[in-house]
């Protein structure tokens, strides 16, 4: 007993014991913390959608302009999934079937609106406008990635607030010098500004 | 600061803004305050902000603890997986309807008959903020009920389909027994009557007009809860047409109000607000009010001059003035009487003034009483106001109810002879002066159908309910004033399965084309042909339905207006001889709440929670009586009376409201609903009961019991110190370029880093008149949770924007200031520099923005700020069963602003200048490629008020509106010299007391 007491009480005495022991709680503490840190990032979340719709297809193969069907994204908040109607636009001409286009038209027969699964999810307290980010020359594929290459739509920046600032300190150009303000004047356009108040996206 | 209350100009700096502990204030909130003096911040009553006691406080550490252990718990295993969140795209696209886009159509208002005309925003499909219509040439602004239907609209306890003998049923079936009834009325010959408030729909009117024909046994009878039949009466004999006249105060320089609170409740607020503002600029034409009253009205805090009657007295007013008015025209023979409630020489500067103004002078009085109206009437056209002030040839017609005629109606219900009753817009079981003789005479009555939209304290008695559409679900028009039209259009598709008034009169006439078809094709026989901007029915209708407003000529045959040929004689005699009049008993005074008006909104918690705009109390009505009647009968605020008259008694809470007259007790109407729904079942008392034609003597026995009332009058106290500025309009002129220039006070906090705009409110307090419209717009445009009538006692309120009433003078009849107080925007915050988390900054734009996920509840910033504008969540208001208003269900969770949040618990919040709506019409003006204009952004309090009080904009464009406000030589900061820098200007309010 006292050999084997002894024996452990070294062993936890010992120096080297010690340096494990604080290695392996400072990366266990690391590791949460960086856990943590990625509590409600959901960078690479890709649901199944209830129609397999290609983005590859349409966007990529065939060129289809995002704000097609995108449309909303020029003059609303939201830049909005396309009603089955723009879908048809095109899906009543072309003669290809496949069983997912089988779907939207049954759909459309049945009068039923398609549930989609929304990929990109902001928190409630954050106001995110896409027509100020579209008509401020903002490429889409800046924060959604190249969807033109994806067969199912995934998330692929972290839409944390540190990955907005980084774009919005960026082009914070404000203009404060007389000069700037008459250039601005003269070229009777804002110049758009990203902004860094708060007030920018929390209201 | 100098104690008699007269006009103090300047009052800058520090040594000003010391009170004296215990010294009365010069400007001061309640008659207790008056008394008592200023309090330092311990002795105040109730305790500071924050520091009630909690709902809650049988929790112990323990708890606390394991709540925590399972919040972190929750909060980890439900942080790894986001909900899945779905969205559902429109299976057809629409070309108006754009998600997230707000679309804003013009309509009219159903909120009370005076019909203003509005413009609605509607986002994803839903009506959520009703807002002014300017193209209208009558109204621009709105009232504070009228801003509050948008949530009546999402009121849950509205009927979901019809209802026969109290069973749900389909509308066939009702169709069926309608009609067989009609038919058997008809073959009988007995009485069809309508019964409903005024209508100043002119299409609905024609089919009324239909009915008539169609059944000769068929009759209309209006009946107004609060109707002004004794002008009506009054003007048929006074000029041969029994019209409400068309009042333009903008035209008048000298007004005399008896008893008519015009910029509160009477007749048309919104559009006699913003004539009277119009016709009272400093810088300008600057107009006289003198009002007698005997209950302190908004009008009357507003009056230059404001005289306390009792209620009998009324008549005793207008005779003074009739007889020295009469003097002037070469009237001798007015009969005296007695002056006893003013002084002598007071009156004859009025009279004077009125003279000097003739044909620019107004009197209105809202007594309901035929000789008193008759002396009124007298005096306008002896002082030449007929056709100028007071317009008849173009008659208004938002009142129309005929006392008489509904009297008689209840005698023929009673005695059984009234074979089918429809009632629309009406509550006589309620509102009725005898209630049970109505609701005896209703179960006599064959077939009784209601139009309510619930089950009401008539409508549960009724065979059958056909609940009407919310006015934004239906089509509909208004002539609120003789040729002024306005069109009413469905902003969403019934909610419910109703049916509008409308068309279940068309429906039971045998015409089936519908309401819509109906409307256009009245619109195109008698509206289109009275124009000639527009050559074909299609564009006149689109422009109509577009702009919601149209004026035409009028029609060629109107009826003419004589010249005044009343009998006054006769008239004065009936005042002098007024018997009813006991010195030994006081006088009931009814008035209709600016919020509750004749209590049809009851069920509306917003204007349930909103303060009233002279006592401040919430959540109920009260006694007024005067401070020196309280102490003569030793009465204190909350003592319970019973107030007894000959038709019987109510119990009710006293309020102690200074500027009251002695010999009256004000009562509210609309109070005390039975049967409306959750949030109005049971507040206050009815006083309806109690009220005749005549004056009411009552008498006043306390009860023994307390309660307390719901009243914000002394939250968010600031200490008495010199937040009012005042002046007379002689000193105004006076002054003129000898404005003092505030030089800005040194400070050690750096200069934050200045953006392209600088945004800040201009507020004048001259053209403040305390009607509160602001704020329900802001508790409508930024999600403002109800707290309920216990949270409100804990000095919990959540609105954004207060409006601040403060007294000045003797505590009889003082004078009052309203000042709307919100979040000051300073440009060296004390709310930031105390903020742990930095959650409360100055943007580069000038707004303290509040980041509600940075904020950690500490309240440091509400304890540091001087102008107490800062709100905390003590509990989550929305989806919680303690607080069951409309954020509680998910229908009335539609009204909520999606470009908003909803706050939750722990966080503190305030007004952020809408900056919504900023960021939206900078977007705009991004996809129209132009730059920001000033007028471009209106914020929500702005848009809603009806006297243009409120001006935001952009201090940095120095031609801006608000930029010019902030140089005015009548602005001051308010606590200036605490170096706050704020964005607010307010602009001093202005007395005209020189023409009297």
């Amino acid at each position: 007993m006292d050999l084997a007491g002894g024996g452990l009480k070294a062993l936890l005495m010992g120096r080297r014991f010690l340096v494990v022991a604080v290695l392996a709680l400072g990366l266990g503490g690391l590791l949460a913390g960086w856990e943590l840190s990625r509590v409600g990032v959901h960078q690479g979340y890709a649901p199944a959608q209830p129609i397999a719709f290609p983005h590859k297809v349409h966007a990529g193969d065939n060129k289809i302009p995002c704000l097609y069907c995108h449309y909303a994204a020029r003059t609303s908040r939201h830049a909005g999934i396309p009603p089955a109607s723009v879908c048809m636009n095109c899906h009543t001409l072309l003669e290809k079937q496949t069983v997912e286009i089988e779907k939207l038209k049954e759909a459309v027969q049945e009068q039923r609106p398609i549930k989609w699964i929304k990929v990109h999810n902001l928190p409630d307290f954050v106001y995110f406008n896409h027509s100020q980010h579209v008509l401020s020359g903002v490429a889409c594929q800046r924060c959604h990635g190249a969807v033109e290459q994806m067969d199912r739509v995934q998330q692929m920046s972290p839409l944390t607030m540190g990955w907005c600032l980084e774009c919005h300190r960026e082009h914070a150009h404000i203009a404060t010098a007389d000069f700037q303000r008459v250039m601005q004047d003269m070229t009777h356009r804002p110049v758009p500004v990203a902004g860094l108040d708060c007030t920018s996206c929390h209201y | 600061m100098n104690r008699d209350g007269a006009a103090k100009i300047s009052c800058k700096g520090p040594k000003e803004s010391l009170v004296r502990i215990g010294e009365p204030p010069v400007y001061w909130k309640s008659a207790e305050e008056l008394q008592n003096g200023a309090r330092p911040l311990g002795e105040f009553p109730g305790g500071l902000p924050g520091n009630s006691p909690s709902q809650q406080t049988e929790d112990t550490r323990r708890d606390f603890l394991a709540m925590m252990g399972f919040t972190f718990a929750a909060a980890g295993l439900a942080g790894c997986r986001a909900p899945v969140q779905n969205a559902v795209p429109l299976l057809t696209g629409s070309d108006e309807i754009v998600p997230g886009v707000s679309n804003f159509y013009a309509t009219t208002c159903g909120g009370c008959p005076s019909a203003c005309s509005l413009l609605v925003k509607q986002r994803d499909g839903r009506p959520i903020k009703i807002e002014g219509n300017d193209r209208s040439s009558l109204f621009g602004g709105t009232c504070a009920t009228g801003q509050a239907t948008v949530l009546s609209l999402y009121d849950g306890e509205r009927l979901h389909g019809p209802l026969w003998k109290g069973q749900p049923v389909q509308w066939p079936v009702i169709d069926g027994q309608v009609r067989d009834a009609l038919r058997a009325a008809d073959k009988d010959k007995r009485p069809i009557v309508l019964l409903s408030g005024t209508i100043t729909s002119p299409s609905t009117l024609h089919i009324i007009g239909e009915w008539k024909k169609r059944y000769p046994s068929f009759r209309h009878v209006v009946y107004d809860a609060v109707s002004l039949s004794a002008m009506r009466a009054a003007n048929a004999a006074s000029f041969g047409r029994a019209a409400i006249p068309h009042y333009l105060f903008d035209k008048a320089r000298m007004i005399v109000g008896l008893e008519a609170d015009f910029l509160g409740t009477w007749l048309s607020p919104v559009e006699f607000a913003r004539q009277y503002a119009s016709s009272r600029k400093p810088e300008g034409n600057f107009s006289t009010h003198v009002q007698f009253e005997s209950g302190f009205s908004v009008t009357g805090s507003n009056a230059d001059i404001r005289v306390p009657v009792a209620p009998s007295e009324m008549g005793a007013v207008a005779l003074a003035l009739l007889r020295r008015i009469g003097r002037y025209a070469g009237v001798t023979d007015v009969p005296d009487s007695t002056e006893s409630f003013a002084d002598s020489k007071k009156l004859d500067a009025i009279a004077e003034a009125l003279w000097r103004h003739r044909g620019e002078s107004l009197i209105v009085s809202g007594v309901q009483d035929l000789s008193v109206q008759m002396a009124v009437n007298a005096l306008n056209s002896w002082l030449g106001n007929i056709g100028k002030t007071v317009d008849l040839a173009r008659p208004s017609y938002q009142r129309a109810g005929d006392d008489a005629a509904m009297a008689e109606l209840v005698e023929q219900m009673n005695r059984g002879e009234i074979h089918t009753l429809l009632l629309h817009g009406v509550n006589p079981a309620y509102d009725y002066a005898e209630p049970e003789r109505f609701t005896q005479g209703l179960e006599k009555v064959a077939l009784s159908i209601s139009f309510s939209d619930r089950r009401d304290e008539t409508s549960s008695r009724a065979h059958a309910i056909c609940p009407d559409h919310h006015f934004l679900e239906s089509w509909g028009d208004a002539e609120p004033v003789d040729s002024h039209f306005s069109l009413a259009q469905p902003l969403i598709a019934p909610l419910f399965n109703t049916r509008a008034t409308a068309e279940n009169l068309l429906a039971w006439l045998g015409i089936e084309s519908g309401h819509h078809t109906f409307l256009r094709s009245f619109w195109r026989e008698n509206i289109f042909p009275r124009q000639n901007e527009r050559p074909d029915f299609e564009s006149f209708w689109d422009r109509s339905l577009q702009d919601g407003v149209v004026v035409v000529p009028q029609k060629t045959a109107a009826p003419p207006v004589n010249a005044f040929h009343g009998d006054w004689k006769t008239a004065a005699h009936a005042i002098v001889n007024e018997p009813g009049r006991a010195d030994d008993r006081y006088q009931l005074h009814f008035y209709e709440s600016v919020a509750l008006r004749d209590g049809r909104h009851a069920n509306n918690p917003w204007l349930q929670e909103l303060p009233d705009p002279i006592s401040k109390v919430t959540w109920g009505n009260y006694a007024a009586v005067s401070p020196k009647l309280a102490r003569k009968l030793g009465l204190s605020e909350g003592d319970v009376v019973s107030l007894k008259t000959e038709k019987g008694q109510m119990q009710i809470p006293v309020f102690l409201q200074p500027g009251q007259h002695e010999k009256s007790i004000s009562v509210a109407l609309g109070y005390g609903r039975k049967q409306v729904g959750k949030a109005g079942q049971d507040v206050g008392a009815n006083a309806f009961p109690l009220r005749r034609q005549s004056t009411v003597n009552v008498t006043l026995e306390k009860t023994g019991r307390t309660v307390k009332l719901a009243s914000t009058q002394r939250h968010f106290y600031m200490e008495g110190r010199p937040i009012i500025l005042e002046s007379t309009l002689k000193q105004v002129r006076m002054e003129s370029a000898a404005a003092e220039s505030g030089e800005a006070l040194p400070s050690l906090w750096p200069e934050y880093p200045q953006g392209e705009h600088s945004w800040g409110l201009g507020i004048d307090l001259t053209a403040c008149i305390g009607c509160s419209a602001c704020v329900i717009a802001c508790q409508a445009e930024n999600n403002i949770p109800v707290v309920g009538k216990d949270q409100v006692q804990r000095i919990r309120a959540m609105h954004w924007i207060r409006v601040d009433r403060y007294y000045t003078g003797p505590e009889d009849c003082p004078a009052s200031v309203h000042q709307p107080m919100m979040c000051q925007h300073c440009g060296h915050a004390p709310c930031e520099t105390v903020c742990p988390v930095h959650a409360t900054t100055t943007s580069s734009e000038g707004i303290n923005q509040q980041v509600y996920n940075r904020c950690i509840g500490t309240r440091y910033c509400a304890n540091n700020c001087p102008y107490k504008v800062r709100r905390f969540n003590w509990y989550n208001y929305t989806e919680n069963a303690k607080f069951d208003f409309n954020m509680n269900s998910p229908l009335g969770r539609m009204v909520l602003n999606p470009d908003v949040v909803v706050r939750s618990r722990g966080v503190m919040e305030k007004c952020n200048l809408c900056v919504q709506r900023i960021q939206l019409a900078k977007n705009l003006a991004l996809q129209g490629k132009r730059t920001l204009a000033d007028g471009d952004i209106k914020t929500a309090c702005q848009q809603a008020c009806p006297t243009q009080a409120i001006v935001f904009g952009d201090l940095k464009d120095a031609h801006s509106r608000v930029a010019q406000l902030h140089r005015s030589q009548r602005q001051y900061k308010v606590l200036e010299e605490l170096g706050t820098r704020p964005n607010v200007a307010y602009l001093k309010k202005i007395r005209n007391t020189t023409e009297t």
